[in-house]
């Protein structure tokens, strides 16, 4: 079976981060819209209604793909606008993936204890 | 919008004859490059820097009463807009092949799309749906 190289598995996240980050931005307008309603509006029912954990969790998977799609999408301004981007796009894609890592291991410090009640 | 379906090189040419594409490949970059600061920004003051279970009504009052935020969060909610819906837009052209659904799919996206960034934009400019019923109705009328 075919399994693609870095290029085809970086084009593949950064469409479905994209496509999630995009649906995701949609449903954050429409919420944060139903401040409209004044403070004895519906608001924070159902912001009381997104803190719980499952919530939560899918907030952490928000913020993976942003920064997958940001450095990813650093990766291809880099291919499209320099001579050497080309090639060096799959060592900058190893680049991408380190660096969302490093990026995500702090906020997982900080965010995991207060998904389970701790902070 | 000049060949419905093109068959050959020449006919898909013909259909884009405008440089349209070109600038949302362009426009993508620059949003891009922008969005990384705003959205990081933006995750940091609201997620990290606070607990987000904390964010209620109040909180949100609260930012948007401040001028630095409505300006910060409208270049957000305009760039994040177009960048997110020229996102979608590319995936519907990449795989809605039938090119009923294809439009459809595509009104659709710009129908929820332009709906919710006037909301987006109604929110940061501090109207309610209370005082944008009576501003309507305070309009002189006949005009």
């Amino acid at each position: 079976m075919y399994r693609g190289r870095e290029g085809q598995w970086a084009f593949i996240l950064h469409r479905v981060s994209g496509i999630a980050l995009a649906l995701y931005l949609l449903l954050h307008v429409l919420d944060i819209s139903l401040v409209m309603y004044g403070p004895d509006g519906p608001f924070n029912a159902f912001l009381a209604f997104y803190h719980q954990w499952p919530f939560r969790i899918g907030l952490v998977a928000v913020m993976a793909g942003v920064v997958y799609h940001a450095f990813n999408g650093l990766r291809i301004i880099i291919m499209d606008f320099t001579e050497w981007g080309v090639k060096y796009q799959a060592v900058m894609w190893y680049g991408v993936l380190a660096l969302t890592t490093i990026i995500g291991i702090p906020v997982l410090v900080k965010v995991i204890p207060e998904i389970v009640g701790r902070a | 919008m000049a060949v419905a379906r093109p068959k050959t090189l020449r006919q898909a040419r013909s259909s884009y004859a405008t440089n349209g594409e070109l600038a949302w490949w362009i426009f993508m970059r620059l949003s891009g490059l922008a969005l990384i600061f705003l959205v990081f920004g933006h995750i940091f003051m609201n997620n990290i820097q606070i607990n987000v279970a904390n964010v209620d009504y109040a909180y949100v009052a609260n930012r948007f009463s401040k001028g630095w935020v409505k300006v910060y969060d409208s270049f957000l909610l305009g760039f994040a807009m177009l960048h997110g819906v020229n996102g979608l837009r590319y995936s519907v052209e990449d795989y809605f092949k039938n090119p009923k659904r294809r439009f459809w799919a595509k009104l659709i996206l710009f129908s929820v799309a332009i709906i919710l960034f006037v909301m987006g934009v109604m929110t940061l400019w501090a109207f309610t749906f209370e005082e944008m019923g009576n501003a309507i109705d305070a309009l002189p009328h006949g005009n």
